[in-house]
């Protein structure tokens, strides 16, 4: 018999004591100072990411309805929701005293909105679809997801009722692309290959940012992960494809 | 519907499941991958009871691996993920199997109702600790006399007294079996002092006091890999019942006439047809599982849509009695000595 055997090595979750306390305790939410210089710093370009963000996404649903012209209505309501969105963003960085770096977020796009350019004139509504309702809105459901738990009481509201919106209308692209999965498929899969690694690179190089605002880049990733396969189930692709799909992402 | 909960033993052991299954873009990831993986339904399964009412059910990974324990942040999200995922599915009764329970518990995840755009509903979620607990008695009940120790003189060892398992382990052996003692051992002794007090009986003592005394030790703590016990100093017959998760007791305790069991494991009376238990390394994958996912399954035979087993100390005879019988009802039994051999030194 070892003696020195105790009964506080029995537990497998012992070691993680001191991480269970802190997570039980509510001061270890760890809000961040959103008073200081480099709060405000990393908040001119997340909050122009985000005002650029709803700006592409009010355009690109204008754009889109170019090529279904039968649901302009309906895509005009959408676009027309963006740009509230837009606003109470802006609203949000001028409560914080916060110019946005709109220069910044334009080129953070860049790629990304020429890729739904070219789409775009070539008449590849899958490609913008993809582009737009899966991608940019996936995106922007999670971060807002994240920064949700750590945003400044002004902004928190705000982003709450925009995240109300955004799952509303995540479903319409989800929508068309789940009537056409037949026709569509072969060209979705192609412009998930191109477009999904460049999320996760637009991801990345907001990272040091987001984790000024006690954004975790693990949680964001976890987040779009998420809401991307979220989408894809409902769109009424399998397991296997949605893992050849995901696979984008970590090559 | 019922839900299943799980995850893999390991990070090495879930990639190569995940590559089994398919899913190439996390079989091939690094743990920071599976960090930011959103859980996966992995298998959707008929089951029909024996008393011939069908029932379906989901298993659930959650991408969770024990080598996250440390990371308690994405621990707790994988946790919330999966029971977010079950009720998306609109799954009446989800059990929280392995660790799943474990991190809920012990992380304080009741105070994170809201997942997203879902407000989790706790009554569709039980951690099966009724059923583990009762099916672990009965192994002791069944199995102590196949090797020769006599219940009525027989000493019984509660390590990890003062947990949910382990209090309701107690509480049913004081009241049900008539053992001849039952010696108590764990980590905190306040609880312990008051669970004592609440039984009216048993003996508080520590670990290395317990063992060379008992008949039969029902370990409901798990074994931390590094502790070495000589097996020279415990009685002989002795019956060992591993209720701990993860279940490494055999490696512990190899000797002559020293029974390891696998606690809290039961068999179907049926082939499922599902490969959810492969993947959780039972022997017999078809018929066995754990306890506690048998418990979602009988709750939704039973129609009983409630969180059964939830918080801690709550498991009461009645409702161990209850589940008990209709675990008999629609054909489950206990695994016992005589299932695996191979583990066994006899």
């Amino acid at each position: 018999m070892h003696n020195e055997l105790k009964i506080t090595d029995m537990q497998t979750l012992e070691s993680n004591k001191k991480n269970i306390e802190e997570s039980t305790n509510p001061i270890s939410l760890n809000l961040p100072d959103f008073t200081t210089d480099s709060y405000k710093d990393a908040y001119s370009r997340i909050n122009a990411i985000v005002i650029e963000g709803e700006q592409e996404a009010h355009d690109n649903y204008i754009s889109i309805a170019t090529l279904i012209p039968n649901e302009l209505e309906e895509l005009t309501k959408l676009a027309r929701m963006e740009m509230k969105h837009k606003k109470g963003f802006t609203a949000c960085g001028r409560n914080l005293g916060v110019v946005a770096d709109m220069e910044f977020a334009k080129k953070f796009f860049s790629k990304l909105h020429g890729n739904f350019q070219v789409a775009l004139e070539k008449g590849n509504l899958t490609t913008c679809l993809l582009i737009q309702a899966i991608l940019i809105e996936a995106f922007a459901i999670s971060a807002y997801n994240v920064y949700i738990r750590v945003a400044d009481p002004f902004a928190k509201k705000i982003t709450e009722g925009v995240v109300k919106d955004e799952y509303l209308h995540l479903n319409y692209g989800q929508e068309w692309l789940k009537e056409n999965l037949s026709t569509c498929k072969e060209e979705l899969m192609e412009a998930n290959k191109v477009n999904l690694p460049l999320i996760k690179k637009m991801l990345d190089e907001v990272a040091d940012d987001a984790s000024v605002l006690a954004m975790d880049r693990e949680e964001l990733m976890e987040e779009f992960m998420i809401a991307y396969q979220d989408t894809l189930m409902e769109i009424g692709l399998d397991n296997r494809e949605i893992a050849r799909m995901a696979m984008a992402a970590i090559v | 519907m019922f839900g299943l909960i799980g995850h893999s033993t390991s990070f090495e052991d879930a990639k190569r499941k995940a590559s089994m299954l398919g899913f190439d873009h996390i079989a091939d990831g690094d743990l920071d991958v599976w960090c930011t993986a959103p859980p996966q339904l992995v298998e959707n399964v008929e089951v029909k009871s024996a008393t011939g009412i069908s029932i379906e059910g989901s298993y659930i990974d959650s991408c969770f691996v024990p080598e996250m324990l440390s990371r308690f942040k994405t621990a707790r999200r994988k946790v919330l993920n999966a029971m977010e995922l079950a009720q998306k599915k609109g799954i009446n009764i989800t059990a929280l199997g392995g660790f799943t329970s474990i991190i809920f518990e012990n992380f304080n995840l009741l105070q994170h109702k809201q997942i997203r755009n879902t407000s989790l509903e706790w009554e569709r979620f039980t951690t099966g600790n009724t059923h583990t607990a009762w099916v672990i008695c009965k192994q002791l009940e069944i199995n102590a006399p196949r090797i020769g120790i006599d219940l009525k003189k027989a000493t019984v060892a509660v390590i990890g007294a003062t947990g949910d398992i382990g209090s309701a382990v107690c509480r049913w052996l004081i009241n049900k079996t008539g053992i001849s003692e039952l010696l108590m051992v764990a980590r905190q002794q306040e609880p312990l002092a008051l669970l004592q007090k609440e039984l009216d009986g048993g003996t508080v003592t520590s670990l290395n006091e317990a063992l060379p005394q008992a008949d039969i030790v029902v370990w409901v703590a798990s074994m931390p890999k590094t502790i070495e016990i000589d097996t020279d100093n415990l009685k002989k017959p002795c019956l060992m019942i591993d209720g701990g998760y993860p279940k490494n007791l055999d490696e512990k305790f190899q000797g002559e006439n020293i029974h390891v069991l696998k606690g809290g494991i039961v068999e179907f009376f049926n082939d499922i047809g599902w490969n959810m238990m492969e993947l959780a390394e039972m022997q017999n994958p078809q018929r066995e599982m754990f306890a506690c996912f048998a418990e979602a399954m009988i709750l939704e035979f039973e129609k009983c849509h409630t969180n059964f087993s939830w918080g801690r100390n709550n498991i009461s005879l009645e409702k161990m009695e209850f589940i008990g019988a209709a675990s008999l009802k629609h054909g489950f039994s206990a695994i016992g000595l005589d299932k695996h051999p191979k583990v066994l030194t006899v």
